[in-house]
């Protein structure tokens, strides 16, 4: 894989303030708090994390749908908070975003060639009388025909609307596409179907993913690099096989030891958290993990600890480790 | 081992206007004392409504039990009155569902719901209902029980919620406890804490279990014997290691074939074709037969019957050539 990057996160941060009523203080939800990363051309470069800890906000917080409290997104080298409308609309055709839910992202009252031919319009891509057959081309390219053109999103299989989400993604030739859970609402036999598109996609149209997901056996199939995400922050990122094979922060290791089993004869040692994720409004400080960690120390209450390098594409964030990587 | 359990021939068909949804057809299976019964299947194909039938919880006015019938623990589920079911419920048979919230009411304490079945169906004094509730409330793992009772729902977190569902299952000690996806809703770490907690009080006790999923992870962590379902139909039934080691039906051997972790990384997964038919789509023969690699012309014409090979069965023409499976029903 060539090393081009095409992404680049840094210092990201979104906070919300949600009002308590008059006179009570704000409070503030640290969504994302402080995130980096690159991710570089042609990769799949995974999310994980438990419900709530940012991972939706950054996807969203990178595409512009919100905008960031603090931090750059460079994408080809562009900030894209310093671009002209006109340029970012031009950018925004380049990186589109797969939602979770097929049945609420998709406007009932529209046909699918309504659907499809929004972003072509708005975009003004292709010449007009040749959209008609763009939008039939990628239809096929997603499994489905024209002869569902003139049909209705309630007229679909769950399967079937997550690839008129994923058609309309890619309808643009984007180069760049943020897939918010794709598969996590799907059942498991259509769920394989949708993965072998979004792989088989990738090949065809050479698109770069930033995959979102909780599901670590679909992270661990399809992605080169996984950043794990906890209240707000990533602990760890590495090559998906040395996450799976090495994982280095305590809670990664917790997180890959709670997936269920794959056959009953399967032993598997299990870490077992205790308590729930703290609320990213008021986190624990220091090492915003230690409530919950097994190794925690009295310097992890005090200290959040700083990124440890184990080699050029692992990295974690933990006191038990030295600056060289070692346990201390 | 007992059945403390039996489901034989239930069919249910719902009233619903001119929509059609699918109705459960010819279901047949057991629940044997102390052992955890895992049904597997995709979204609507019957996991719900069969449970429901169970606890006599279908609804009335637009579902009906057509045919079959529901032995628990000897006694016929399917002709009692509401008033002998609300004996039954909450006491010797409980539910756990899939989302916590919506099945407590958020209006009074942690306390005061957890205080109703035992008001219903014990005759205990006001401090022994407490003892009770706080000894449960600890089985399950609840810090600071004397307090929790006190407080709201909404005060709780998810996992917490879920603990405390658990816990009003358990309370009359029942002796079925039917769980509907207790753990889909929940983070898996949090997931790995309550399929503990479950796998601990099943041991335990001599309560049972129907645990119903759409993970086989979770059927593979969890269960002695399992039950696939497929299209308001159960097409097979086996102990737990038999199902993963040599599954029968086509259509679990493609489900076991289409998890990631039976593929090679970054390949194409393995998949079933197609999609499960609407229930207009159904015709006469194999519920499946659309999307079968195996479908022969009969296949199509005639739906199979239940075929056994020992403890194993299937509903599929192929065990009668290929294993010599025994026509069972
Ligand atoms: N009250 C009802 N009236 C009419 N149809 C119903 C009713 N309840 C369920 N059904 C239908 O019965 C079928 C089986 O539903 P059920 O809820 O048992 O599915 P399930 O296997 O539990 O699915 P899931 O995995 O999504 O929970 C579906 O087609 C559903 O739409
Ligand atoms: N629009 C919003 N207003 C207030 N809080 C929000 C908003 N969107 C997300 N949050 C909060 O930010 C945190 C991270 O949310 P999210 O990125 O959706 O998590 P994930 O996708 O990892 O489940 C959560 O605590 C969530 O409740
Ligand atoms: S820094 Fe301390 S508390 Fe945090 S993960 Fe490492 S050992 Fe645990
Ligand atoms: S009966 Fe025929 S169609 Fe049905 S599962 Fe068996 S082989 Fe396939
Ligand atoms: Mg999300
Ligand atoms: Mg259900």
């Amino acid at each position: 894989m060539s090393k081009e990057r095409l992404l680049s996160v840094s210092g990201l941060k979104k906070y919300f303030e949600i009002s308590q009523g008059m006179f009570k203080p704000k409070i503030v939800v640290k969504a994302v708090d402080d995130v980096s990363f690159d991710i570089y051309k042609g990769e799949t470069f995974a999310l994980v994390g438990e419900s709530g800890c940012g991972k939706s906000t950054t996807g969203r917080t990178i595409l512009k749908l919100t905008e960031p409290t603090a931090g750059e997104v460079l994408f080809k080298e562009q900030n894209i908070a310093k671009l002209s409308y006109e340029t970012m609309r031009k950018l925004r055709s380049q990186m589109q975003m797969v939602f979770q839910d097929p049945y609420a992202s998709l406007n009932p009252k529209k046909t699918i060639q309504q659907i499809l031919m929004e972003p072509l319009n708005v975009h003004k891509k292709f010449e007009p009388h040749e959209r008609l057959n763009k939008i039939i081309d990628i239809l096929k390219v997603v499994g489905l025909s024209e002869a569902h053109l003139h049909r209705y999103p309630h007229e679909f299989s769950g399967g079937q609307r997550q690839r008129i989400g994923i058609a309309r993604a890619v309808i643009l030739n984007p180069d760049f596409i943020v897939a918010d859970e794709p598969v996590s609402a799907l059942d498991v036999s259509v769920q394989s179907q949708v993965i072998n598109l979004m792989l088989e996609i990738q090949k065809k149209l050479q698109l770069t993913y930033l995959f979102i997901s909780h599901d670590l056996s679909v992270i661990q199939h399809m992605t080169d690099r996984v950043a794990v995400m906890y209240l707000g922050r990533i602990v760890e990122i590495a090559n998906t096989e040395e996450l799976f094979a090495s994982p280095k922060h305590p809670y990664t290791q917790a997180l890959l030891s709670a997936v269920p089993i794959s056959h009953p004869k399967e032993k598997r040692e299990r870490i077992v958290l205790e308590g729930d994720v703290p609320s990213p409004a008021n986190p624990p400080s220091g090492c915003t993990f230690h409530p919950r960690c097994r190794f925690a120390s009295d310097i992890c209450k005090q200290i959040a600890p700083s990124a440890v390098a184990f080699s050029d594409t692992h990295m974690a964030t933990c006191h038990l480790y030295n600056l060289e990587g070692e346990k201390k | 081992m007992t059945n403390l359990l039996e489901v034989n021939n239930l069919n249910i068909c719902f009233r619903n206007g001119k929509s059609i949804t699918q109705p459960i057809r010819n279901v047949n299976f057991t629940v044997r004392s102390g052992e955890i019964l895992g049904i597997v299947g995709e979204s609507g194909c019957g996991k719900s409504v069969t449970s429901l039938a169970v606890m006599g919880l279908l609804p009335p006015k637009s579902s009906e039990i057509t045919k079959g019938e529901i032995i628990f623990n000897e006694q016929h589920i399917e002709k009692m009155s509401e008033k002998q079911l609300q004996n039954i419920r909450g006491n010797e048979v409980s539910m756990i569902f899939q989302e916590p919230m919506t099945s407590l009411n958020p209006v009074f304490t942690i306390g005061q719901q957890l205080m109703e079945p035992l008001k219903q169906h014990k005759s205990l004094t006001k401090v022994q209902r407490k003892e009770r509730i706080i000894e449960v409330l600890k089985q399950v793992g609840i810090p600071r029980a004397e307090q929790i009772i006190d407080e709201y729902p909404h005060q709780l977190s998810g996992g917490m919620r879920q603990r405390v569902m658990i816990s009003l299952a358990l309370l009359c000690e029942p002796k079925l406890l039917i769980a509907d996806e207790p753990t889909t809703a929940l983070d898996v770490t949090i997931q790995a804490q309550i399929l503990e907690l479950l796998k601990r009080i099943i041991a335990e006790t001599n309560m049972s279990m129907m645990l119903i999923t759409h993970d086989l992870g979770v059927i593979a962590e969890m269960c002695h014997r399992v039950v696939v379902m497929y299209a308001g139909s159960v097409v097979e039934e086996a102990s737990v290691e038999e199902l993963f080691d040599n599954p029968l039906h086509p259509y679990t051997k493609g489900l076991l074939k289409s998890l990631p972790s039976q593929n090679e990384r970054k390949s194409a997964l393995y998949s079933i074709a197609g999609q499960v038919p609407r229930p207009n789509e159904l015709g006469q023969g194999c519920a499946f037969a659309n999307r079968c690699e195996f479908a022969t012309e009969r296949c199509l014409t005639a739906a199979p019957p239940v075929f056994s090979v020992a403890q194993h069965k299937a509903k599929c023409w192929l065990l009668d050539e290929t294993v010599g499976g025994v026509f069972s029903e």
